[in-house]
C-alpha cells in the first residue's frame, strides 16, 4: 500500500469527524467527532513514520502523545459536559448560547 | 492484490462505515458503538503499518477507556432511546455551509495528497518497534513524556472541579 | 497717525466679536457695546483724515503669500478718498449705532443686530481701506454678507427671509463679474495692486481692449452692489430689514461700495471712452428709471429706496462723465440726508406702527422733531438751494453737460424734477392733513432724535466743503490740488432749482394743497400707472425667464439628486446594512456556526491555495 491511500482515508475520517462536530445537535457526539478528527491525524502520523521521507519511531511517539492529550480532552470535555447539564437540564449544543449577548 | 492490500482495504471499510453510520443513528448509545467500530478498524490499521504498540494503545484508550467514559457521559445525563427530537443543528443554510465547506477543504486536500509519495520503506520498523519507541520515550522525550503526566493531572483534577456539585447552589437541589 | 489707519476697521471688528460672545450676557448694554466701538473707529478715522489733510499718501503693504513668482500682498492704504470715505462710513454707523438704541429698544436679539451692525461697518471699512482689489473683493463679500444677516433680521418673516436672500443673490450677480474683471486684470498685470494696475494702464501694458472689457465687468460687481438697473431689484425688497439698517445700507456702506469701487478704480475708467460711456448711460437710466417708479410707491421706505437707486444714479452718471469729485461730493451729501431721510422715516414708523403713507397724514404737530428734520431731508435731496444737495447735484449736473452728453443732462435733470415731486409728495401725505390712522403718535426718544439733529445740520452744512462759491476743497483736496472747477453755465443752477422748485410745487397741489385731484395723472394713463406700480415689471420679467428657468434646472437636479444619486446611495448602505444585519444573524451564539464559518474560511483559503499553485502542479 501506498502513503496515500493511507492519508486519503485519514482524510476521509477527517471530514466525517469535522461534518460531524459542526452539525450534530448532541454534545456527546461533538465530543466523539473530535475524537474522530484527533484519530484521523493519528493515522498521519503513524503512516509518515512507515512511508515518510525519514522512517522510524518518532511518528509512533507523537501518536501516543496525541492519544494521551485526547484522553485529557475527553476527560475535560465530559466533566464540562456535565456542568452544562446540571445547569442547563440539557446536553443540546445549540441550547449553550448564554455568551451571545 | 496482495494480502495487505485486502486487509487495508477491509479496515478502511469498516473505519469509514462506522463514521458515517455514527453520521446516520439516532441513537446516542448506538452511535458511539458505531464509533467504537471505527476505532477498532484504525487500531488495524496501525498494525499494518508496523505500529502494532500504537494498535494496542488505540484499542486500550480509544474502544476501551474514552468509549466507556462517553457512555457513562450518555447516561448521567438524560437521553431517550426513542428520541425523536431533530439530531442536527441549525437550518439547512448552516447544514448546507458546512457539507460544503467540509466537501471542499476535503477536495482540495485530496488533491494534494493524492499523488504524495516519498519512496520510503520503512519496513525496518517492523522489528522491535515496542522496544524503540520505550527508549526514545524515556531518553530523547522524556521532558514531553512527564509533561504529559502534569497535563493528565492537570486533565484530571480539572475534571473533577468542573463535574463536582458547585457549592451552595448545588445542595438546594 | 496714518501708519495707525489699520486700527479703524478693527473697532467695530472687536464689537462684533465681544457682542457675539458676551451679548446674551450684556442684553441693553451691548449698545454701549457697539457705539463705543464705532466712536473710537470715527475718532480713529478723524485722526486719520487729520494726517492726511496735512500729509501725503501712505501704503503699507506686507506679503501675504508666495506662490511661484507671483507675491500676493495685504495692507492698507490711505489716500484723500480713502481717508474722506472713512469718516463718512464711521460717522454713519456711530449715529445710526445711536439711533438703534431707541429703535431696536426690547427686540429680542438686540445684542445680536450690535454684532452685525458692528460686522457689517467692520466689513465697509476694511473695503475702503483695502489698497488692491483681492483685499478689497474679500471685504466687498463680508459687506454682502453683512447685508444678508441684517436684512434678514426678523428671519421669522417670510418676506425678510426673502429679501435677504434676493440681496445676497442679486449682489452675487454682480460679484461674479466683479470676480472675473478682477482676475483678468491679475492676469494681464500679475498684481492685485491698485497702483500696479493704473501704472500698466498708463503704459499701455493693459490693451485699450482689456482696459474696457475689465472696467466693465468690475462695473457690473458695482451694478449689483449699488442697485443699478438692471440689478436694482433688491433694494426695494431690502427695506424688509430694520429701518436703521436701511439707513446704513443706503447711506454709508453696502451701495456707497458700488461707488466708491469704481472712484477707487477711476484711473481705469478713464482710460476707456466706452466703460466711461457704459457707466454714465447706466447711471442716467437709472437716476430716471428708478424716480419714476418712486412716484407711485406707498410704502414710505420703499419710496426712500427707489429715491436711493435714482441718487447712486446720479453719482454713477458723474463718475461716467469724467467728475469723481461730483460723484464723491454727492456720495457724501446723500449720505447725510438719506441717512436723515432713512432715520426720520424709521421714527415714523416707530410712531405709528405702518409703513403704509396712505395710513399717516396729519404728523406734523405730533413729531414736532422728526417732522421739520425730514423736510430738512427732502428739501436736501430735491436740490432747492442753500441746502447740501442743491451743490452736489448741480455739481453733477454741470459735469453732464460739460461731458458734452446733452441726453443724459436732460435725463438728470427730469430726474431732479421727479425727484423733488415724490419726496414732497412722501411729505405732504405723510405729514400733512388729516390723521388717517388710530392711535397715538409719540414721539422718538432723544437716542433716536439726537442722531437725526446731527444728521440735519449736516444735511445742509456738509453742502458747503464744496461750492461754486466759496470754493472747492471737496475737490482740490480729493485731486491733490490739481482740480479746476471748471466754470458751468451758470444757467445750469437755475434749471436745477426751478425744476426742484416746480417738483415742489406739483406735489403740494396734489398732495398738499390738492386742487388738482391725486388720480389726475392715474386716471388719464391707468397702464402707465400700472406699469409703475409693478416697478416696469422687472421683477416679474426676472420671475419668469431667469428664477423660472433657474427653478426649471434646479427641479431637474432635484430629481436627478433625489433618484440617481441617492439611488446609488441607498444602494450602497442597503447592500452595507443588508451584510452587517447577515452578519449579526450570524452572530447567534452557537458555537457550531462559528465553527462552520471557521471552516468556511479555512476552505476557501484552501482551495484559493490549490487553485493558485499548489506544489503538485
Amino acid at each position: 500500500m501506498t502513503l496515500s491511500a493511507y492519508l486519503a482515508l485519514a482524510l476521509i475520517l477527517f471530514c466525517i469527524g469535522l461534518y460531524g462536530a459542526l452539525t450534530k445537535r448532541n454534545t456527546v457526539i461533538v465530543l466523539i467527532c473530535i475524537e474522530l478528527m484527533l484519530n484521523a491525524v493519528n493515522i498521519n502520523f503513524v503512516a509518515f513514520a512507515k512511508y515518510g521521507a525519514h522512517p522510524g519511531v518518532h511518528g509512533h511517539v507523537f501518536a501516543l502523545f496525541a492519544i494521551a492529550i485526547a484522553a485529557a480532552e475527553a476527560a475535560v470535555g465530559l466533566a464540562a459536559l456535565i456542568a452544562f447539564y446540571r445547569n442547563r437540564k440539557t446536553v443540546q449544543v445549540d441550547e449553550a448560547n448564554s455568551l451571545k449577548h | 492484490m496482495s494480502g495487505t492490500d485486502i486487509a487495508f482495504f477491509l479496515l478502511a471499510l469498516a473505519a469509514i462505515a462506522g463514521g458515517v453510520t455514527m453520521l446516520q443513528l439516532t441513537n446516542v448509545v448506538h452511535m458511539v458503538i458505531a464509533l467504537v467500530m471505527t476505532f477498532l478498524g484504525i487500531a488495524g490499521l496501525y498494525v499494518l503499518l508496523s505500529a502494532e504498540f500504537v494498535a494496542v494503545v488505540q484499542v486500550l484508550i480509544y474502544s476501551g477507556a474514552i468509549t466507556i467514559i462517553m457512555l457513562f457521559a450518555i447516561m448521567l445525563t438524560r437521553h431517550h432511546a426513542d428520541d425523536k427530537e431533530r439530531q442536527t443543528t441549525g437550518g439547512v443554510w448552516h447544514r448546507a455551509v458546512a457539507a460544503i465547506s467540509v466537501l471542499a477543504f476535503g477536495l482540495a486536500v485530496y488533491f494534494g495528497i493524492r499523488r504524495l509519495d516519498f519512496g520510503a520503506d520503512g519496513s525496518a520498523l517492523a522489528t522491535d518497534n515496542a522496544r524503540e519507541i520505550g527508549k526514545w520515550l524515556y531518553s530523547y522525550y522524556t521532558i514531553p513524556f512527564e509533561i504529559v503526566s502534569v497535563i493528565l493531572l492537570v486533565a484530571l483534577i480539572g475534571a473533577i472541579v468542573l463535574a463536582k456539585k458547585d457549592g451552595k447552589g448545588a445542595e438546594d437541589k | 497717525m496714518m501708519n495707525l489707519a489699520w486700527v479703524v476697521p478693527l473697532f467695530p471688528l472687536c464689537s462684533f466679536a465681544l457682542l457675539l460672545l458676551f451679548g446674551r450676557k450684556w442684553k441693553k448694554a451691548s449698545a454701549y457695546v457697539g457705539i463705543v466701538a464705532t466712536l473710537l473707529s470715527l475718532l480713529a478715522a478723524l485722526g486719520v483724515l487729520a494726517g492726511r489733510l496735512g500729509g501725503t499718501t501712505y501704503e503699507a503693504n506686507w506679503t501675504w503669500m508666495q506662490i511661484g513668482d507671483v507675491t500676493l500682498t495685504a495692507g492698507f492704504s490711505v489716500t484723500a478718498l480713502n481717508a474722506w470715505m472713512l469718516v463718512v462710513v464711521a460717522f454713519v454707523s456711530w449715529l445710526v449705532h445711536i439711533y438703534s438704541q431707541g429703535y431696536m429698544a426690547g427686540d429680542e436679539r438686540f445684542s445680536t443686530f450690535y454684532a452685525y451692525l458692528g460686522l457689517f461697518t467692520f466689513a465697509m471699512l476694511g473695503l475702503v481701506l483695502s489698497p488692491n482689489l483681492l483685499q478689497a473683493y474679500i471685504f466687498w463679500e463680508l459687506v454682502g454678507l453683512g447685508s444678508f444677516l441684517l436684512i434678514g433680521f426678523y428671519f421669522y418673516k417670510e418676506e425678510a427671509k426673502a429679501a435677504a436672500k434676493k440681496a445676497f443673490i442679486m449682489t452675487r450677480i454682480g460679484d461674479v463679474g466683479f470676480f472675473i474683471g478682477m482676475l483678468l486684470l491679475f492676469w494681464q498685470t500679475k498684481s492685485f495692486d491698485y497702483d500696479d494696475i493704473f501704472r500698466a494702464v498708463g503704459d499701455g501694458t493693459l490693451s485699450p481692449g482689456m482696459t474696457t472689457l475689465t472696467a466693465i465687468l468690475i462695473f457690473i460687481g458695482a451694478i449689483g452692489k449699488s442697485g443699478q438697473f438692471p440689478l436694482h431689484t433688491w433694494l426695494p425688497d431690502a427695506m424688509e430689514g430694520p429701518t436703521p439698517v436701511s439707513a446704513l445700507i443706503h447711506a454709508a456702506t453696502m451701495v456707497a461700495a458700488g461707488v466708491y469701487l469704481v472712484a477707487a478704480l477711476f484711473p481705469l475708467y478713464e482710460a476707456s471712452e466706452a466703460a466711461m460711456m457704459t457707466v454714465a448711460v447706466i447711471g442716467g437710466v437709472t437716476a430716471i428709471f428708478a424716480a419714476t417708479i418712486g412716484l407711485v410707491q406707498t410704502d414710505i421706505k420703499r419710496v426712500l429706496a427707489y429715491s436711493t437707486i435714482s441718487q447712486l444714479g446720479y453719482m454713477m452718471l458723474a463718475l461716467g462723465s469724467g467728475s469723481y469729485v461730483a460723484a464723491i461730493f454727492h456720495l457724501t451729501t446723500h449720505a447725510f440726508f438719506k441717512a436723515l431721510l432713512f432715520l426720520a422715516a424709521g421714527s415714523v414708523i416707530h410712531a405709528v406702527h405702518t409703513q403704509n403713507i396712505e395710513e399717516m397724514g396729519g404728523l406734523w404737530r405730533r413729531l414736532p422733531w422728526t417732522a421739520p428734520l425730514f423736510l430738512v431731508g427732502a428739501l436736501s435731496i430735491s436740490g432747492v438751494p442753500l441746502f447740501a444737495g442743491f451743490f452736489s447735484k448741480d455739481e453733477i449736473l454741470a459735469a453732464a453737460w460739460l461731458n458734452g452728453s446733452v441726453e443724459l443732462f436732460w435725463l438728470a435733470v427730469a430726474a431732479a424734477l421727479l425727484t423733488s415731486f415724490y419726496m414732497f409728495r412722501l411729505f405732504f401725505l405723510v405729514f400733512t392733513g388729516e390723521a388717517r390712522h388710530d392711535g397715538d403718535a409719540h414721539e422718538a426718544p432723544m437716542s433716536m432724535v439726537g442722531p437725526m439733529v446731527v444728521l440735519g445740520v449736516l444735511s445742509v452744512a456738509s453742502g458747503y466743503i464744496q461750492t461754486p462759491w466759496f470754493g472747492s476743497f471737496l475737490g482740490e483736496w480729493l485731486t491733490d490740488g490739481a482740480y479746476h472747477h471748471e466754470a458751468a453755465p451758470g444757467w445750469i443752477a437755475v434749471v436745477a432749482t426751478i425744476v426742484s422748485l416746480v417738483g415742489i410745487l406739483l406735489a403740494w397741489l396734489m398732495y398738499g394743497k390738492r386742487t388738482v385731484p391725486r388720480d389726475w395723472l392715474s386716471a388719464r394713463a391707468p397702464h402707465g400707472y400700472e406699469l409703475l406700480r409693478r416697478h416696469y415689471y422687472v421683477d416679474d420679467f426676472y420671475r419668469w425667464t431667469v428664477v423660472a428657468l433657474v427653478s426649471f434646472i434646479s427641479r431637474l437636479l432635484a430629481y436627478v439628486d433625489r433618484y440617481l444619486v441617492e439611488g446609488i446611495v441607498r444602494l450602497v448602505t442597503g447592500t452595507v446594512s443588508a451584510a452587517a444585519s447577515a452578519g449579526s444573524r450570524g452572530q447567534n451564539g452557537q458555537a457550531q456556526t462559528y465553527g462552520a464559518v471557521t471552516v468556511a474560511g479555512l476552505a476557501i483559503l484552501v482551495v484559493i491555495f490549490a487553485l493558485t499553485g499548489g506544489y503538485w502542479l
